[in-house]
């Protein structure tokens, strides 16, 4: 009961903040939605007692994915004749809908068949050991794949964004 | 859980809340009092309560009092966002108070075959709650700079953002470089290890173990807490008060007592990951309970010259100049206080007397072992407190490009070589 009121109310701000961050026409607010929705999300995972999970997603989402939003909106001063205009917008979210629309019955399919049958967790879930044991005997060259391709872009990123520094200066 | 552990829990709960909480009043009274020191004058020493000055730590009390009845202002602009510019800087002040809420107090104490620990909250993964909920704390300073409409607290808030960024990778690098060589994340584990020796003599503390690595530490905290010589996000000669312009009263106030939380936040990392924690040098938890008597018998020793000498100290400076009228609050005070702490040593020896007497008494023993690691413990942070006071009033505050450069230029890299360097030793020994 009381785990069920917890995520309740964690479900509340999660949603609220994800909400607030689409729909507010004021960048602030949705910053704060956004944090909002990031530390409710840390939330659940510490409700379901995925002690790493939980400090992950604090560390990045919130110490800096929130940041680094936040830097980039206060740094480059975005002014309304600097968005790119849309004129068939309306007519683009119809029919993204659409295309969507088959996905999101497969979703909902999912997440009602999921609901009947649980996967059991196994002693030691959540904990940093099991999980960095898991990691680097089980999934090893998908981890080290994953860290080449995450350090590709970062030099891309690197690249790109001193070409644009020449090309301005 | 039984009594012993429920008790324990709440003892250390309420233990941490005052180190973070009562640590402020004090620690701006140590500020001003530093500051005086470093100047050549006296600093705050007038207020008193009934004759009590305490030195003038009752001035800080006096301040929380003027700023809670002092009339909130806001700037004109911010009036539809109001509750969220007042809600903003207590996400900076609880991001500092719940980082301090793992820093273990004292050794696990054994009651009942069962180890519990003396942490506020109880954890194992203590290095890595301190990382994340430390990050939290900027996105308050930052939101409270945006908020406010005001340039200087706009520049203020993306200097802090941008520092945060810049900082928070060596200190990363650092504490990994740390935790490769404890082989842990608990910050017990951590002073546990560090209780040993290195080299045959030396105490086996981070910083004579990672030497470098100590040194980003440091110097990465210092950054973190905007602190002076870092305190480019505040600069008041350049951005008059940076994010906390517009900010007045209680408000103010509330960011003010955060940077206090997080600077004790800090000395109390820096001291359990590099200076040893709780532990005296050389002598570990088990040390301690098994030679007690030796240990109590030094106590009892030493205790009555130190609380002698200092009262001594007490009774010269705590009177005026010769040619001032006195109305002897003064004596009066030094009086109260003389018989004050004659008769805390007596029962403190009284305590060691009855403990060293009775050899059966193997909990008490723990318990006082216990109560002698939390004090040196608080003694450490106070040092370290006064050092990062120290500082801010010795080194002229960087500029913000020289703060850049140190941060990406040169800690950057040195922690990555720390970092390769440490990896490369622990797996060639191990």
């Amino acid at each position: 009961m009381l785990e069920n009121s917890i995520f309740l109310i964690l479900a509340i701000f999660l949603i609220g903040g994800g909400l607030t961050m689409v729909w507010s026409r004021e960048t602030i607010i949705s910053a704060f939605g956004f944090f909002v929705a990031m530390l409710a999300m840390a939330g659940v995972f510490a409700l379901l007692g995925n002690s790493f999970l939980f400090l992950a997603q604090i560390m990045v989402s919130v110490g800096a994915v929130v940041v680094l939003s936040m830097m980039v909106i206060t740094a480059i001063n975005l002014k309304e004749e600097n968005l790119p205009d849309e004129p068939n917008k309306l007519r683009w979210i119809f029919f993204t809908a659409l295309i969507v629309t088959p996905f999101s019955l497969l979703m909902y399919r999912t997440l009602v068949s999921v609901h009947q049958n649980f996967a059991h967790t196994s002693e030691g879930y959540g904990s940093l050991k099991v999980l960095g044991e898991a990691l680097f005997k089980d999934w090893v060259l998908s981890f080290e794949v994953i860290s080449v391709l995450l350090l590709a872009a970062m030099v891309g990123a690197v690249v790109i964004a001193r070409k644009e520094l020449s090309d301005g200066a | 859980m039984t009594t012993g552990a429920i008790v324990v829990a709440i003892i250390s709960f309420v233990l941490g809340a005052l180190l973070a909480l009562m640590m402020i009043p004090i620690l701006v009274w140590l500020e001003r009092r530093g500051a005086g020191l470093v100047q050549d004058r006296l600093g705050p020493n007038r207020t008193n309560i009934f004759g009590f000055r305490l030195g003038g730590v009752v001035q800080s009390f006096a301040d929380v009092v003027k700023l809670v009845l002092k009339e909130e202002y806001y700037p004109s602009h911010i009036s539809k966002h109001r509750w969220l510019f007042m809600l903003v800087p207590s996400i900076t002040f609880v991001a500092a108070l719940l980082a301090f809420m793992v820093i273990p107090f004292a050794d696990n104490v054994v009651i009942g075959g069962e180890s519990l620990r003396i942490q506020p909250l109880p954890v194992d993964f203590g290095v890595l709650w301190f990382m994340a909920i430390g990050a939290i704390g900027v996105v308050g300073i930052m939101l409270g700079g945006w908020l406010s409409h005001n340039k200087y607290a706009l520049m203020g808030s993306t200097r802090a953002g941008s520092m945060m960024i810049g900082y928070e990778l060596p200190l990363g690098l650092a504490i990994v470089s740390f935790i490769i060589t404890y082989n842990t994340i608990d910050f017990n584990a951590m002073v546990a290890w560090q209780s040993g020796t290195v080299l045959g003599f030396l105490p086996a503390w981070g910083i004579l173990v990672q030497p470098l690595g100590a040194i980003i530490l440091i110097v990465a905290l210092f950054a973190e807490t905007n602190r002076n010589p870092f305190s480019v996000s505040e600069g008041e000669s350049e951005i008059v008060a940076g994010y906390m312009t517009e900010y007045t009263a209680m408000k103010f106030a509330i960011y003010f007592m955060g940077e206090y939380v997080a600077m004790n936040t800090a000395s109390a990392v820096i001291i359990t990951m590099v200076f040893g924690g709780y532990q005296l040098p050389w002598v570990g938890t088990v040390d301690l309970v098994t030679h007690f008597n030796a240990f109590a018998l030094a106590i009892m020793a030493v205790l009555p010259i130190g609380i002698l000498f200092f009262i001594r100290w007490m009774q010269k400076n705590n009177s005026l100049r010769p040619s001032v009228r006195s109305d002897g609050s003064r004596e009066y005070e030094a009086k109260v206080f003389t018989y004050v702490l004659i008769a805390m040593t007596l029962i403190v020896e009284a305590i060691l007397i009855y403990l060293i007497l009775s050899p059966e008494a193997f909990l008490s023993r723990t318990i006082a072992v216990t109560l002698l690691q939390i004090a040196i413990f608080v003694f450490k942070l106070m040092l370290f407190n006064l050092f990062f006071i120290l500082v801010r009033w010795t080194l002229p505050r960087f500029r913000y490009d020289q703060v850049q450069h140190l941060g990406w230029y040169y800690l950057l890299p040195l922690s990555l070589l720390n970092l390769f360097v440490t990896a490369i030793i622990v797996v060639g020994v191990g």
